[in-house]
């Protein structure tokens, strides 16, 4: 009886130790398979391009050969137009983020602490729009936009992100555990509603604005197809559009290529980095969305 | 003036003040969502060209009929059904499988976490232009897949092979969103009660029975969330392709409906076709939500 049982303790041990090697074998080949492309644009950014396309590929460059950021910078046509897209990305991804916080604080506040009548038709209506997507209404937002006069300039290209549903529904979610107490009380002590939302809701729902600025910001980092339909010059072009237009064109050789996409997400990388709770966060409020 | 009672006034402020805080936002959702959904419906039934003078000519659903008959079309609709279903599935099952051996490491989930969410951050422009090169036929793709396979110094053909260019795009938008799922993946998990595993270990349940009787069936909400998240995002999926098509890729094979509708619009003017795509492509979405809603309304899950 007492060998039985040492057998089976020995059994589950063996078995749950081979089982925590697999995870480990598995979890660590994810890591380099999801991590290695990402290694792959920096490593390749800092090597001539008859290096990068070697057989086997050297992941330890030999030297730093700066030559690609220069040229990556400067552009085949030496116009350095690449330092004004990046600023023109900062510029919409900025002022959009601003927007879509406040715009949607204030829409969330107002859904979540006040009582109106439609209140929950227009919270339905809002919500309604995350079943629109932009890929089906461009053409229309196209169209205005030229009638406007307002493409190929910042406006034109901040316009159709002022402010999005989810955005709205975070922050509501967010303000509606907030205490009506609090508010009562500054109400009492003569404050006006809009004090209220600028002096103690606005500080008090920091990570909610953080999310949802760093969502944002991202998501307008990451823009192609508006970009692509309304932009017409040069100098009004943002990161991706430079992008897509340097990798079309002859001159441009690899390492030069991933030096630009290396400019182009150091940046966002970092932030990420520095602020992964943010992300991981905006991520998991999806599945609260039911609630 | 009458005087009121405070707490009427109070009330009627309130309600004005809810009015004053949701009206911008509701305007511009009038002008800029609800206003262009409308208005691609109703060029939908024109034949709207762009940078014409003549005024469009209402066609009825000739738009939608010209597409119904349209191999091209019907191509793009086979594309992105292809590309949904293909990324979809590899992700929906790829991110359980990390979420839950994340979860039951007790070191390093921090660094899993982050480490497969970072393709996420990039942008697509980019991630497009790195996968472009690591397909090049001398790149890492082939010089990967011949180590694995064991087959040195064969061209895989990831961009030219119609097959391959779409297993290409799907691996791409694999690797960008796969860190993403595993994140709301564990959140589902880490809401399920210890308690229950707790009971389970007492009735004699081991590893495997916990999963198949208790985590999967606990997970359900959070599976169709992610099915329905992962599927929308697929059906527009437009920069990889894009990209590709721009690198060199042949396009007939990865034609996406978006890729289709900006093609339509902007290269061949046709602003009433492309119009009639995009409400396709809307109802499809709609259809898609609805059909997985359905699905899970039949048993909701409450500890």
């Amino acid at each position: 009886m007492d060998y039985d049982l040492t057998i089976k303790k020995n059994r589950i041990f063996n078995q749950s130790l081979i089982i925590d090697i697999f995870i480990w074998a598995f979890l660590i080949l994810a890591a380099l398979f999801i991590l290695a492309p990402t290694i792959f644009m920096f490593t390749a950014s800092l090597m001539p391009a008859n290096d990068i396309l070697k057989m086997p590929y050297r992941w330890i460059p030999k030297g730093f050969y700066w030559r690609n950021y220069w040229q990556g910078i400067r552009g085949n046509d030496g116009s350095f137009i690449y330092i004004r897209n990046i600023l023109n990305s900062l510029i919409v991804a900025s002022v959009v983020s601003a927007t879509t916080v406040i715009l949607s604080a204030l829409a969330g506040f107002g859904l979540a602490k006040y009582y109106f009548k439609g209140r929950n038709l227009v919270f339905m209506m809002i919500m309604a729009t995350m079943m629109i997507p932009f890929e089906a209404i461009m053409i229309p937002l196209y169209l205005v936009t030229t009638k406007l006069g307002i493409q190929d300039s910042y406006a034109g290209l901040i316009a159709p992100f002022l402010v999005n549903a989810f955005g709205v529904f975070l922050m509501r979610q967010y303000f509606i555990t907030f205490p009506d107490e609090i508010l009562d009380a500054a109400r009492i002590d003569g404050a006006s509603e809009l004090m209220i939302f600028r002096t103690i809701i606005l500080p008090n729902s920091i990570p909610a604005v953080a999310t949802l600025a760093i969502l944002t910001f991202k998501a307008q980092w990451d823009n192609l197809l508006w970009p692509l339909l309304v932009v017409q010059s040069e100098e009004m072009k943002t990161i991706p559009l430079y992008i897509v237009k340097f990798m079309s064109e002859k001159h441009t050789d690899e390492g030069a290529m991933m030096a630009v996409a290396a400019i182009a997400s150091i940046p966002i990388l970092m932030v990420f980095f520095k602020l992964s709770k943010y992300f991981l966060g905006g991520a998991a409020l999806y599945s609260s969305r039911k609630g | 003036m009458s005087r009121r009672t405070p707490g009427y006034s109070i009330e009627r402020k309130k309600s004005r003040w809810g009015w004053i805080f949701v009206t911008p936002t509701l305007i511009f959702f009038l002008l800029f969502s609800f206003y262009p959904i409308f208005n691609a419906f109703y060029t939908s039934l024109f034949n709207k060209k762009l940078l014409s003078l003549k005024p469009p000519a209402f066609i009825g659903l000739g738009n939608y009929s010209y597409l119904l008959k349209s191999p091209d079309f019907w191509d793009s609709i086979r594309a992105t059904l292809v590309f949904t279903l293909g990324t979809f599935t590899p992700l929906l099952i790829f991110s359980l499988i990390f979420a839950i051996f994340i979860m039951s490491r007790k070191r390093f989930q921090n660094f899993f976490q982050i480490a497969y969410y970072s393709p996420a951050v990039l942008s697509s422009v980019v991630a497009a232009v790195i996968w472009l090169l690591i397909f090049d036929p001398r790149g890492l793709g082939n010089q990967w897949l011949n180590l694995m396979m064991n087959t040195p110094g064969i061209d895989h053909k990831w961009l030219a092979n119609s097959v391959m260019v779409q297993m290409s795009t799907m691996l791409v938008y694999f690797w960008k969103y796969v860190g993403y799922f595993t994140i709301i993946f564990i959140v589902g998990l880490a809401s399920i009660p210890q308690s229950i595993y707790e009971a389970a270990k007492i009735d004699g349940a081991n590893d495997w029975k916990n999963f198949w009787y208790i985590t999967l069936p606990l997970l359900k909400p959070t599976t169709i969330l992610v099915s329905i998240i992962s599927m929308l995002q697929c059906l527009r999926t437009f920069s990889t392709q894009y990209l590709f098509t721009q690198g060199g890729a042949p396009l007939a094979p990865i034609n996406v409906i978006t890729l289709n509708i900006y093609h339509t619009a902007i290269r061949d003017h046709q602003i009433g076709r492309a119009s009639a795509m995009s409400i396709i492509l809307f109802v499809i979405m709609m259809l898609f939500t609805w059909v997985q809603f359905k699905s899970s309304r039949a048993d909701e899950i409450s500890y």
